[in-house]
Order: structure tokens, then sequence, then C-alpha cells
């Protein structure tokens, strides 16, 4: 899949937060606890009337086919041409006590890290669900406040059961 | 789930030509029994559908690209052989460029049975359902199989 485009602010501030910190987030633990008070980050909270079981099957199931994808990016101007190959890798861990679903972006071409970022790219994207009785879990976002919208859209629908459609990554940024 | 490198590559291969406008060619749909039933539900991209089949050793063969430019397209796939189904959508503008999302999913119908698909994108999210229904039974879904479970027989 392809896209030409120039990356928004957005985009910029997830790069910015994991290369302009002192010491980027190497982990998901990590980026909960930079994430909320980071610059064009935010955190939400939402429940819904499922079982954690039942949300965490849905992110085995969705994340994989649905995020495990390469975008590229090029933004060609008078004088300039930017060629950006993006990779977003999922991971889904389930334990007793919640399911967690991290999203990573790692510019392959185009963008410049100052430091190493983690295996996998920079943590962009963590949702935790959290049991709240037999029928009900708890969604604990930690994501970008702009530019990700698709994504957040296509997790809640993940959460909730009413759309399991995959986000189009072409449209982050 | 072990991926046949080989086989994957010959599939992203064939995907690719058949996404390039150059190497597409229709899909015949030549066969008497439309077996599957594609119901588009699009909004701001175009898709097509592209057909490949898959041979014993997860070998796949191009064989064509239907537009889904219809609020149902019937088409006929091979019974009790693997195919593989690219459903592409895609959209293109001065402003925005070009975009381009892909959903794949291996399929081998059951003689006798139908399928029908619904391929929608809204809102920038999108999906592919598969559905099987036996001879006067009610649909049921299927899950999407990935290429990578292709195995060579």
């Amino acid at each position: 899949m392809t896209r030409t485009w120039i990356a928004s602010a957005a985009g910029v501030a997830v790069v910015s937060l994991a290369s302009c910190a002192v010491k980027q987030p190497q982990t998901a633990e990590e980026f909960r606890k930079v994430a909320p008070g980071a610059m064009f980050m935010k955190t939400e909270t939402y429940e819904v009337n499922r079982a954690l079981r039942d949300v965490a099957s849905t992110f085995e199931r969705r994340a994989p086919g649905c995020l495990k994808v390469t975008v590229r990016t090029v933004s060609q101007t008078t004088g300039s041409y930017q060629n950006i190959v993006t990779e977003y890798t999922p991971t889904v861990v389930v334990g007793g006590a919640r399911a967690e679903l991290h999203v990573q972006q790692l510019h392959k071409t185009g963008v410049l890290y100052p430091s190493k970022p983690p295996e996998g790219g920079v943590y962009i994207f963590v949702a935790d669900a959290y049991p709240e009785g037999a029928k009900r879990t708890r969604i604990q976002i930690y994501g970008p406040s702009r530019g990700y919208d698709v994504l957040h859209r296509a997790v809640r629908g993940w959460a909730t059961g009413d759309n399991l459609g995959c986000p189009d990554m072409t449209k982050i940024g | 789930m072990r991926l046949a490198p080989a086989a994957l590559a010959c599939a992203l291969a064939a995907a690719l030509l058949g996404g390039c406008s150059g190497g597409r060619k229709s899909y015949p749909n030549d066969l008497p029994e439309k077996n599957v039933s594609v119901r588009p539900a699009l909004s701001g991209v175009r898709a097509v559908l592209h057909i490949h089949g898959v041979d014993a050793q997860c070998r796949t063969e191009y064989l064509g690209t239907l537009d889904l430019d219809r609020p149902s397209v019937a088409l006929g796939i091979p019974a009790d052989r693997w195919s593989y189904l690219v459903f592409d959508f895609s959209s293109s503008s001065w402003l925005s460029g070009s975009h381009r999302m892909t959903q794949e999913t291996l399929l081998r119908p059951r003689a006798g049975h139908r399928y029908e698909i619904a391929a929608t994108y809204r809102e920038n999210i999108y999906d592919v359902v598969v559905r099987e229904a036996p001879p006067r039974g009610q649909l049921r879904p299927l899950p999407l199989q990935d290429f990578s479970s292709c195995r060579p027989r």
C-alpha cells in the first residue's frame, strides 16, 4: 500500500516523544508512564459491555492482520522529494489481570532517530483492557491526540465488538 | 503459523501484478455456477478483487480481476480447490495522493455451498467478511485465512 502526503504535526510529535525525551520509552510500561504528560499525547478511558476474554480474543484475532502493515509515504514538491517507509508492529499480551495491545512504529527510511529506537519501533499506542465484572471491560488508551483517530476508532470497534474492521493506516498522520 | 517464503513471494508478486494496471486482466468468470456473491459497501474508495488460483505446492497463478462497482458482484470460483482472493481498496486525488489497502484471504469453496462476501470501506475503516452456507442452509461466518496457512500437499 502506498500513501502520498506529508507527515503531520501529530506524526512528528510521536517521533519527538520518542526521540527528544531524555530516555525514550523502551517498553510499553515506560510508554504508559511517559505518554500522559507528553505533548500531542492523550489518555482515554471507557467501558464496554463485553467480557475481558472476548475483548482479548478480538485483539488477538484482529491486530496481527490489521496492524502489521508497511506504509510508504511520498511527498514531492518543487525541489524536494521525501520517501518514508513506515512499519507498524502490533503486540497482544493476554494475562489474567488484563489484556494489552501495543502498536509500534518504525520508520525504515526518511526519518532519522537521534538514538536507537526499541526493537520493533517506537511505541505509539497502548490499549489496556481490565475486567469490570463478568461482562464489562474497562479500556485504558495511551496514544497520540492528533492524527491517529482511525486507530483509536478501530480499537474501540474491536473492544465493543461493533466493528471489527481494520484501520486504514495510510490515513495516519 | 509457519511462513512459506517462496510461496508468499509468489503470492505477493502475483498480487502486485494484479494491482498494476499494466498486468491486469479481467477475471474470465466463465464457470456456470456463480457460487460467490461479493457485496461491496464503499465510501470514498474504489475496490477491485484480484483472484489467484493456488496449486498443491501453494504456488499462485493470477487469474484476473473484477471491479467491485455494483451492489452485488456474482462470480464463480472453482469448488474444492484453493483460491487466493485479494480485495484491493484504493483512492486517488490531487490533494491527498494515492492510497491503497488490501485484505487477502484463502478460500476453498465447497461444492454446492454458496458464499457471500461483504467488502466494506467506511470512514477509513475497511473489512472483508466471508460467510458460507450449505445447500438450503444458513450463512455462517468464515475466518479469513492468511496465505501463510497454505501447506504444500
